[in-house]
């Protein structure tokens, strides 16, 4: 009895003492903004090593970004695609919601999670491709009335660059 | 008799049903390639709203059921998945299809840094992203070409095939100095940037001293880095003179090839010469030697 108390002191003991070595260890990378949920795995992404800190700030700004994305065209405003969108992808967002708009519509998204590997990340550190598997219930609304409704994975190529003050997303184009 | 109009009447319903339900019907292509244009497929009969939702456009038009749709080439430029939806009255159909990327048209090249010193590993890094003619990220493995060049020497070239519409590669810098032209083509678009590349640090760093009266004129054989390219005007060169009366240093900047500088003549001394962590020859002056 007494050697079984020892013997699962001892498990007890090293399996305290691992846990944080394995969370250091532990590739994915959690991050959410606004309800989204982004996991990030940036395992043998290259050529560049990815950073510390660039490891936290992609999948916190990711995250960011598709809560900007989710409120921009549920409530088409596109001044709130600035926060996590630039270049193209921002544009043809923009153009998006003028065209939701103009034609009264909207969509809600219920998101749940993304599944984000880094695939590329340039020589010179200013860019970052991604990967995402995303989920999410869809809903398009003409007016009040919902039209179409549905769930949705399909995966997203993301290349995100550094701005001034974060990541943002120049380009994201659906993956066939 | 009761019973067979039952039976009719429950046909009708079943009838009406099947009627009602394909009363809006939409079938779409599964996928097209960008800027070519659509058909998308109707059946049903009476007019209905017809929605197309792209990653960068929605339209909203009226449509015939049972007539075919014809969608514009400019309206599927962006690639993505569109969402169709057909709806009359209450009755909602709908049709995902993909819009692919076109062949490769264009390519938007990072080349980094602008300015290199030569004959160095590595240090040129060259990113190619692939987009076809609406900015769309050709994502199908693509060759591309980089090359590096520069005036009188052979170009280094080097294919890469893209990866989810980027390549990269990275180079050493030549041994020669001069413009050198760093070009990314992939199909018939092709980009060019330009990389400074420079001399490298001095090498085999020489000196002369000449006695010119009350004082000590010392100047370099041109100074050239290890491949041979002579070092920019303005780089500093140290001439370090040391004797009974202590030491005494000048920078002197290269000037045509040439650094040369004036020191107080001494009747025994050592005179170095340095070019940042390069080391040239020592004089000795009087004393014998």
């Amino acid at each position: 009895m007494k050697a079984g108390l020892r013997a699962l002191a001892v498990i007890t003991a090293v399996a305290w003492l691992a846990a944080p070595i394995a969370r250091a260890a532990d590739p994915v990378r959690e991050a959410a903004s606004g309800g989204i949920k982004v996991e990030f795995n940036s395992t043998g992404v290259g050529p560049r090593e990815i950073e510390d800190t660039t490891e936290l700030a992609i999948p916190r700004d990711y995250a960011a970004a598709w809560n900007a994305l989710e409120t921009a065209l549920s409530q088409n405003r596109a001044d709130i695609l600035d926060s996590g969108f630039v270049g193209v992808a921002r544009e043809r967002l923009a153009q998006r919601v003028a065209d939701q708009k103009k034609t009264g519509l909207h969509v809600r998204y219920v998101d749940h999670g993304h599944q984000v590997r880094a695939v590329f990340y340039s020589p010179e550190g200013s860019a970052m491709q991604l990967r995402d598997t995303v989920s999410y219930d869809l809903q398009v609304l003409d007016g009040n009335k919902v039209i179409h409704s549905q769930p949705v994975t399909e995966t997203y190529i993301a290349l995100m660059t550094v701005t001034e003050d974060r990541w943002k997303v120049r380009m994201l184009e659906a993956a066939p | 008799m009761r019973r067979l109009v039952q039976a009719l009447l429950i046909a009708a319903v079943c009838l009406f049903a099947a009627y009602a339900a394909r009363a809006a019907e939409l079938s779409a292509p599964e996928r097209v390639s960008a800027g070519t244009g659509a058909t998308l497929h109707t059946r049903g009969s009476g007019e209905a709203t017809l929605w197309i939702i792209g990653p960068a456009s929605v339209e909203k038009k009226q449509v015939r059921l049972g007539e075919d749709v014809n969608l514009q080439p400019q309206s599927l430029r962006i690639a993505g998945r569109y969402l169709a939806i057909v709806r009359q009255g209450a009755a909602t159909d709908s049709a995902w299809f993909e819009v692919l990327p076109a062949a490769p048209a264009n390519v938007n090249f990072l080349a980094r840094p602008s300015r290199v010193p030569v004959d160095r590993r590595d240090v040129i890094s060259g990113v190619a992203f692939v987009l076809d003619a609406y900015r769309n990220l050709v994502l199908e493995a693509t060759p591309v070409r980089f090359s590096l060049s520069v005036p009188d020497a052979p170009a280094v070239t080097r294919i890469e095939s893209s990866k989810l519409g980027i390549a990269w590669v990275r180079l050493d810098s030549t041994r020669k100095q001069g413009a050198a032209q760093f070009i990314a083509s992939a199909g018939d678009a092709e980009v060019r940037r330009v990389v400074q590349e420079t001399a490298s640090d001095p090498c085999n760093l020489r000196m002369r001293a000449t006695s010119a009266g009350n004082h000590i004129v010392v100047e370099t054989d041109p100074v050239r880095d290890c491949s041979g390219n002579p070092v920019p005007d303005g780089t500093i060169v140290t001439f370090t003179q040391v004797d009974a009366k202590g030491r005494s240093t000048v920078d002197a900047r290269v000037k045509k090839g040439i650094a040369r500088a004036v020191l107080p003549s001494s009747d025994n001394a050592t005179i170095s010469v340095a070019s940042g962590v390069v080391l040239g020859n020592e004089i000795h002056l009087g004393g014998g030697q």
